[in-house]
């Protein structure tokens, strides 16, 4: 299908006290945030911050032991097909069916999500195009690069058009030239019919540049939210980057220094 | 750094192996839960419940083969007009037994290598600091740990049973042969391994390619074969090797002594009757030792190339630079059902345990179909023959159906973000379960048509037997993506989780086979109302689901 049908909310993401454990670890504890229309959210933290799970929770990867997730009010557990149809999701890792080409990947993307041949190739075709991937489009995605890899998941998210893309470090593997015109994109898409975007990184200069506000997870918890204006605020640095708020509220800055020095050794 | 380090080393990978096989997850799938220790123990435990399957298999070959040459050995006998001695007896036997032992094994070797490659073990081994003369050794040493068990079984198993029966002599003179089979068989893994990367998972999209694939797919298919031809031709040895005999070491027939494993076959009769026994003279004893030094050689080779080449049995060759083609690409989606249809087809054309489950059923009706076309048996055993392939494609369709879930472990992770109802998949499975009966049965109804025209017996019969194999194939994947919902994902190729797809496929032949068992009763009408019963059955069941 194109887009969803009428959504039940206009609202793409809402997470209200999401609480994620494996086994005896908890990886989220209370998280609660919400993606607005026409809005890409950050969600920062460092490795192990709960980020991913957060992210698997939404397209229904993780199954938490509390909270509530909605996609467009449709609840991410007992509501999952609908969920699905609305979501756009590209991995952390680009695990992929090794043994297909791209373009029976795609093709079996689009057959999934019942698109029409000629909107699913025009699509697949100018994604290709734009990223440069027609030559490596029969070839088995085992023999491609994870920037290659990471450039079909992006198109396979996209090409249904969905209204709220979920997007785990989509640009870790991506080439200078990709990168720039995934963020052109991304701000391009997001500005239409009330779509969102969730998108995770530990990059700030990406999150400063591309989201109209984070969430700066630690440890599972929520520390700060907001736009980059709300959190200078919150931390009282009228002109602190987004490194140095993520630093202070994660209190990661303390012995920073310490650490660095040691680094340099005797 | 040396073997120590080596066997260190190799320990750890194939845990991580272990893990890989059964858990999959650098192929998508979640950790289910529980404690990171006792999934690495139930990994292990798999692994070895995996190779003691297929050990017990050769060991009871061995064992059965010891029984034969103990009941039917000693005092030979006349097969046809052929006189067959108990020398004679034992060297068919032996060849029969060491032609199992190297199929086998080397058809478990390719069933296993995709396994070694997707875990990608060695490229995390390769950039660490090992000094290439370890990492080639561990390499060798995890390579030979995926053989150890079924290897160590034929090579204890069959000088032993051999020799309780039939002498200690015979025993220690079977030895050299095992030993060279097992090593011709692992060498045989590696290489065929080695093409699979490069001619069949290295291969560009396109349906001209997919051809090539599926043909050289064939070929991937004759270590089976092979292990089917040896066990069913058995007498037929008997009867060539007790010609070549009578004819002397002068006729041209003698140089079959120079065809592993004949040579080694010889052995143990030799051992107890000297070379008369089996009407070898000078020349044909020379033959034989040439046979049998020129055989070692090649074995000791073999291993020393092994060794050598293990470590890069999963570098794929880098993609050539082609043209880009200028007028786009075309997708031509179809559908969820026949997305996953396509999509299994696909992996399985790139996949030589795949392409086996649907390969081997189509093979061996037109194995069958074909015999019965060359032997004319006469309309009556012609009918019996044909009916019997169809059964036999029915009931292999049902049996291998259950291993085309393990699809869906790859990539598992991404594929369960995508709206696909759990039936779209049951579905599609059964359709190529289903696809599969029908070109094995079409196959023997086009060869046994030739022979006894009875085109409308055979379509009633094969269609009538349709709803049986979808109704089991319904339930096989029912139950397994049940399970799968239920508990985690478990890998279930047929070498780390074989109980899975065994255990399903109880209740699944069970279905397939009641109204064949109906039609040996009460005929067509009743074989075609118990299978319209159980696909009624089985279909709310399989499909009656919620759509998450």
């Amino acid at each position: 299908m194109d887009s969803a049908a009428a959504p039940s909310s206009s609202v793409p993401l809402t997470i209200e006290g999401l609480r994620i454990v494996y086994g005896e670890r908890l990886a989220v504890d209370r998280l609660s945030f919400a993606v607005r229309p026409g809005e890409i959210y950050g969600l920062l933290g460092s490795n192990g911050a709960g980020k991913s799970s957060t992210i698997k929770a939404v397209v229904g990867l993780v199954t938490p032991v509390a909270g509530k997730v909605r996609v467009f009010g449709h609840d991410a557990v007992h509501e999952s097909f609908s969920v699905k149809e609305r979501v756009g999701y590209v991995p952390e890792t680009s695990l992929l069916y090794e043994a297909l080409t791209p373009r029976e990947f795609l093709e079996f993307v689009a057959g999934v999500r019942r698109l029409d041949p000629k909107t699913a190739s025009e699509r697949a075709n100018a994604f290709a195009t734009a990223f440069r991937l027609e030559a490596e489009f029969e070839e088995p995605i085992a023999s491609l690069s994870n920037g290659t890899r990471q450039k079909v998941l992006l198109i396979a998210a996209l090409l249904h058009q969905p209204p709220l893309l979920v997007l785990d470090e989509p640009l870790n593997s991506l080439d200078p030239r990709s990168v720039r015109l995934m963020k052109e994109l991304l701000t391009r898409y997001v500005a239409q019919n009330g779509r969102g975007i969730l998108f995770s990184t530990h990059t700030m200069e990406v999150a400063a540049q591309l989201c109209h506000r984070v969430g700066i997870l630690d440890r599972g918890v929520l520390q700060g939210e907001g736009t980059l204006p709300e959190l200078r605020a919150r931390v009282r640095s009228g002109d602190a980057t987004l490194e140095e708020i993520f630093l202070r509220l994660t209190r990661e800055d303390e012995g920073l220094s310490e650490t660095i020095a040691a680094l340099e050794g005797p | 750094m040396g073997w120590r380090e080596a066997a260190h080393v190799s320990d750890v990978a194939f845990t991580e192996l272990s893990l890989q096989a059964v858990y999959a997850f650098r192929q998508g799938n979640l950790a289910p839960p529980g404690p990171p220790r006792a999934l690495v123990a139930r990994a292990r435990r798999r692994v070895v419940q995996s190779k003691a399957l297929v050990s017990g298999f050769l060991g009871l070959i061995a064992l059965g083969a010891a029984f034969v040459a103990r009941v039917y050995g000693a005092t030979g006998s006349t097969v046809g007009s052929v006189p067959v001695t108990p020398p004679v007896f034992d060297v068919g036997l032996v060849v029969a037994l060491l032609g199992i032992d190297v199929a086998f094994l080397w058809w478990a070797g390719i069933q296993v290598l995709p396994t070694l490659l997707a875990s990608g073990v060695l490229p995390v081994l390769e950039p660490l600091p090992i000094d290439p003369a370890t990492f080639r050794r561990t390499a060798a040493l995890l390579y030979l740990r995926l053989f150890d068990l079924p290897a160590l079984t034929v090579i204890v198993t069959t000088p032993l049973f051999l020799g309780v029966a039939l002498g200690f002599r015979v025993g220690l003179a079977v030895l050299p042969g095992v030993l060279i089979a097992v090593a011709f068989s692992l060498a045989l893994s590696l290489v065929t391994g080695r093409f699979f990367v490069r001619r069949i998972q290295g291969s560009r999209g396109g349906g001209g390619r997919a051809v090539v694939r599926w043909a050289y797919l064939v070929l991937w298919l004759l270590p089976a074969f092979a292990t089917f031809g040896f066990l069913t031709s058995a007498p037929d040895l008997f009867v060539a090797l007790g010609r070549v005999v009578a004819a002397g070491t002068h006729a041209p027939s003698a140089l079959l002594w120079t065809v592993f494993p004949f040579p080694f076959a010889a052995l143990p009769a030799i051992a107890v009757g000297g070379p008369s026994a089996l009407g070898l003279s000078g020349p044909g004893v020379s033959l034989l030792l040439g046979a049998l030094l020129g055989y070692t050689l090649l074995a000791a080779w073999a291993a020393v190339w092994l060794f050598e080449s293990v470590r890069t049995i999963g570098h794929v060759p880098a993609a050539e630079v082609r043209p880009v083609t200028t007028g786009g690409y075309s997708l031509r989606p179809t559908g969820p059902v026949r997305a996953v249809l396509l999509k299994d087809l696909r992996i399985a054309s790139r996949t030589p345990g795949y392409a086996f489950l649907i390969l081997v059923p189509i093979l061996d009706a037109f194995a069958l179909g074909f015999f019965t076309y060359i032997d004319d048996p006469g309309p009556h055993l012609a009918l019996s023959l044909g009916l019997g392939a169809v059964t036999t494609a029915a009931l292999l369709a049902t049996f291998f159906g259950p291993a085309f879930f393990a699809i869906e472990v790859l990539a598992y992770a991404y594929g369960r973000t995508l709206p696909l109802p759990s039936r779209a998949n049951v579905l599609a499975k059964t359709v190529l379960v289903g696809l599969i009966y029908l070109i094995a049965g079409s196959a023997v109804l086009g060869f046994v048509a030739a022979r006894i025209f009875a085109p409308t017996l055979f379509a009633v019969f094969i269609l009538s037997e349709l709803p049986a194999v979808i109704a089991a194939a319904f339930l096989e994947f029912g139950l397994l993506f049940w399970r799968a919902r239920a508990r985690s994902l478990p890998i279930t190729n047929l070498y780390t989780g074989a109980w899975a797809a065994i255990l399903v496929s109880i209740p699944g032949l069970l279905v397939a086979g009641a109204p064949l068992v109906a039609y040996s009763f009460r005929g067509l009408p009743a074989m075609a109302l118990v299978a319209v019963i159980a696909l009624a059955l089985t279909a709310p069941l399989a499909l009656g689901r919620d759509r998450s």
